[in-house]
């Protein structure tokens, strides 16, 4: 598995979307406090795939083994849609792996609606509230289509992992959990359900963004995730 | 139809006519203002004995225009002497407050009486923005936010957190919630049509007030129902709410006697450093957020202002008369808007209490049975 790691400070493993690695402005904020530590999942943005890994659960394995090996302790994880799934199955299976999880929009709790999934244009539309902030440019179609590929190739393509959601409540990692109040894949009762199963989890809505909150409210993303990171469940009282 | 019996709770007798902002509290009596507040709550609780569906009240500072910097204090005296009436406030001012206390004194208010609340999200008018010192440049996005956190509030079944543009939250869970489900019904203003685009969009009923003109309030109101269509929903009468001032009395000369004497203390008192405050806000800030917008409203005030009581009258603008003209009065501005309800301040400027209570009466009497099946 490809990992790109950037920045220095405390480790952290950033688990992309099924669009793919993007080093958006919020990582690259991230990346000024922290060590970012990110895997790019096989068969994503040109890499070859690996027929031996055929799930989210699989892959989180795989994530598992790189933390073990080249960080070796318990590190700080964020996972952003389908990277959130691979998160969840990370902190359940190897919970020793992760210290804070944080969550965005997490992907595998819910099917994505049929009309959205059959239309990529549709679907790139409803990820942004504010598609003028979008600032890296668009992968070229090869790369985008094979990415596509990639979420029938995890069992991902419906969007709802029943085996994780049957499995939340074992994760016992503190989680921050954020969604967009203009999010349009996935829900707000997602979330509440996902934060009601499991046992130290806090949910923030980012207000005016929609799926990508790294690219719709980068700065106030980047100020409750550092916020939960350095202070962890003291993130909750104000500071002067 | 229905029908709102609303109160501004003027400070009255006041003989100094003053154009400064703030209107100096020196002249203030608190002697007076410990009768004023019991008279008034009385008169709003006869409203439910005079035949009306809703009582309302509303946020005011700063000045004698309304005794009510939280009208919710109001709406908690009300709720144990009354039974059946909706208890409306329309309302808080939503971007001058912490929207939290706004979701949870609703809350209180809607479990408190019932499941009688009807929940006012106001923008305010703009002189309300220097009294708090909140920039009427972000009134807008204040209003937008801070509404979307209060629904939050009511209606989401686990603690959460708010990261906003104004407002940040780290874990929110009200106690109580609202009795009614999912929420307690909303009125935002609509008087502008950016505003009734909003109160669309948001499924709450509409509110207009200061009608300058039946064909303005008419635009206004279909671009509340295009607004609610493409939001997904199809405003009934009943979420069409017109406010104007009204005065009922024996007779049409009668009627119109207090109605223009009372006026004089509205406009010369009540609005005096209100109207210094607007001007300076309406010029030197995007309140308004364009010149159009702004030039709308200012035509809209100045067509009021320079309307006499005839003229105003017979434009729709108030309701004044002896009952049976005021019955023809609303049947015409019913079958011009389609509006639901009507809200009626019935207290304008100094008119006496007794004249109000007397006004109560006759259109419990002899107005109400030839409109309600409106």
């Amino acid at each position: 598995m490809k990992v790109e790691v950037r920045g220095s400070g405390r480790p952290l493993v950033y688990l992309h979307p099924a669009s793919g690695v993007r080093w958006t402005s919020f990582l690259e904020k991230l990346s000024e406090t922290r060590t970012v530590h990110m895997p790019t999942f096989p068969g994503f943005d040109g890499t070859a795939s690996d027929e031996t890994v055929s799930t989210r659960r699989g892959l989180a394995q795989q994530v598992g083994d790189y933390v073990q090996k080249e960080i070796g302790a318990a590190c700080d994880v964020m996972g952003c849609s389908f990277g959130g799934a691979v998160a969840l199955w990370l902190a359940i299976e190897r919970p020793q792996c992760v210290d804070h999880l944080v969550l965005e929009c997490p992907g595998g709790l819910q099917s994505v609606a049929p009309a959205l999934r059959a239309n990529p244009h549709a679907f790139y539309k409803a990820l942004f509230a504010h598609p003028e902030k979008v600032v890296h440019a668009r992968k070229p179609d090869e790369i985008e289509a094979q990415n596509r590929g990639m979420l029938a190739h995890y069992g991902a393509e419906e969007g709802k992992d029943p085996d994780l959601i049957d499995r939340l409540g074992s994760v016992q990692a503190m989680t921050l959990i954020l969604h967009g109040t203009e999010d349009r894949i996935i829900s707000a009762g997602t979330m509440q359900l996902l934060k009601s199963r499991l046992a130290r989890a806090f949910l923030v809505y980012v207000w005016d963004a929609a799926h990508s909150i790294e690219v719709d409210q980068p700065e106030r993303l980047a100020a409750v995730v550092q916020s939960f990171l350095e202070r962890s469940d003291a993130f909750v009282v104000r500071y002067a | 139809m229905k029908f709102c019996f609303f109160h501004l709770m003027p400070f009255t007798g006041v003989k100094e006519v003053t154009p400064d902002w703030p209107t100096p509290n020196r002249v203030f009596d608190p002697a007076r203002a410990h009768e004023l507040y019991r008279d008034y709550v009385d008169t709003l609780v006869y409203a439910e004995r005079c035949g009306f569906d809703w009582v309302g009240c509303n946020e005011h500072h700063f000045s004698p225009y309304g005794l009510m910097a939280n009208c919710n204090l109001i709406g908690g005296a009300l709720v144990y002497p009354t039974k059946t009436i909706r208890i409306a406030m329309m309302g808080n001012l939503v971007p001058l407050n912490n929207p939290i206390r706004v979701a949870e004194e609703y809350a209180m208010l809607d479990c408190m009486s019932g499941g009688r609340l009807v929940a006012g999200l106001m923008r305010g008018i703009p002189h309300e923005y220097i009294a708090y010192n909140i920039a009427p440049d972000a009134s807008w996005s204040r209003q937008r936010e801070a509404i979307a956190l209060i629904l939050k509030a009511w209606t989401e079944p686990e603690p959460f957190g708010w990261e906003g543009e104004h407002f940040q939250f780290r874990q929110v869970s009200i106690w109580p919630r609202p009795l009614q489900k999912p929420h307690p019904p909303l009125v935002i203003s609509a008087s502008s049509l950016e505003s009734a685009r909003f109160a669309g969009e948001m499924r709450a009923t509409m509110g207009m007030v200061l009608i300058s003109e039946l064909a303005l309030a008419r635009e206004c109101i279909q671009v509340y129902r295009e607004s609610a269509r493409a939001a997904g929903w199809e405003p009934r009468a009943e979420n069409i709410l017109i406010g104007m001032h009204t005065v009922i009395a024996e007779s049409d000369d009668e009627a119109r006697a207090a109605l223009r004497e009372a006026r004089r203390y509205f406009d010369g008192v009540l609005m005096g450093g209100m109207r210094s405050a607007g001007r300076l806000v309406l010029q030197k800030t995007r309140y308004y957020q364009d010149q159009a917008n702004r030039g709308r409203m200012q035509n809209r005030l100045a067509r009021r202002e320079a309307a006499t009581l005839e003229e105003q009258i017979a434009g729709g603008m108030v309701l004044c008369g002896s009952p049976e003209s005021v019955v023809r009065q609303i049947r015409r501005i019913h079958g011009e808007l389609g509006n639901g309800i009507f809200n009626f301040t019935m207290k304008v400027g100094d008119l006496p209490d007794a004249v109000v209570r007397r006004g109560m009466e006759l259109f419990r009497d002899r107005v109400l049975p030839h409109v309600r099946d409106l």
